[in-house]
């Protein structure tokens, strides 16, 4: 018999980063994620390959603005506020500890609240009400 | 026929598509470096990054949800102002094939369509020629 979930909640996973920015801006796969948080009332993310970076700290990351003709255009993608948000809204977010680890992520890097994706301790799929590739 | 087209520095021709990658940025980006240190730049764009010169994409993107009142320029809007910050040394150039496919002919002013065969006079028209994707 096929395993019962035993939670409401969906998975989203996030392997693909970086899918634009000057044509994206604000309406990141991130954006779609926090919609579907508030529809749902809650649902967890477990961020791989690439995506991990999403989950690192950003203390010295590079200003976020770009000069195009006489404007500089400051609504670039910021995933890193956009992953603070979503946990702030009850989103569960995971990081594959793997991915993390392939991209040199020190330990200390994550953002608070991020959880590390690894055999012992990873997001059950078969728990959820569904599992979605985003 | 070369000699129909003002000379360039620089071509880019944006092959790759809007929304899988940061090539759109890095076009937008090496662009504005080499236009704000005077030189001449062409730019080509082929199969769907036609669209980004869409007449029907308006100045402003759709509202953000969350953040109502804030207005997001639509690429549109930016290859506008880089052409009217720029309008002697930039010329942007558009695949009319691939925008004819695509729905996307009707461009932004500033915008010149031209035949896919009509290539090489735009790369004999540069000294040097960058290509940013496949498409």
């Amino acid at each position: 018999m096929a395993p019962q979930p035993t939670t409401g909640r969906r998975l989203l996973v996030v392997e693909r980063a970086y899918r634009g920015s000057v044509e994206t801006q604000f309406a990141d796969v991130l954006y779609l994620a926090r919609e579907l948080n508030r529809q749902q009332d809650g649902l967890d993310i477990l961020l791989r390959g690439l995506a991990v970076t999403f989950a690192t700290a950003d203390d010295d990351a590079p200003a976020r603005s770009l000069r195009i003709g006489r404007i500089d255009l400051d609504t670039l993608p910021d995933p890193r506020a956009s992953l603070r948000t979503l946990l702030a809204e009850g989103a569960g977010v995971w990081a594959e500890e793997a991915d993390l680890t392939g991209l040199g992520t020190a330990p200390d890097r994550l953002l608070p609240g991020v959880r590390r994706a690894r055999p012992d301790s990873r997001p059950d799929w078969s728990a959820y009400q569904g599992v979605h590739f985003l | 026929m070369a000699g129909l087209l003002p000379r360039a520095d620089v071509l880019i021709a944006i092959m790759g598509a809007p929304h899988t990658g940061d090539l759109v940025t890095s076009a937008f980006r090496l662009s504005q470096a080499l236009l704000a240190r005077g030189a001449r730049v062409h730019l080509w764009t082929c199969g769907h990054a036609t669209g980004l010169t869409r007449q029907a994409l308006g100045p402003a993107k759709p509202r953000n949800v969350v953040d109502w009142a804030r207005e997001y320029p639509t690429t549109a809007a930016l290859a506008a102002e880089l052409l009217a910050a720029f309008p002697t040394t930039l010329h942007w150039y558009a695949c009319r094939f691939c925008s004819q496919e695509r729905g996307a002919d009707a461009h932004i002013p500033g915008i010149r369509l031209r035949a896919p065969f009509k290539f090489t006079e735009h790369l004999d028209a540069a000294d040097k020629a960058f290509f940013l994707g496949v498409c």
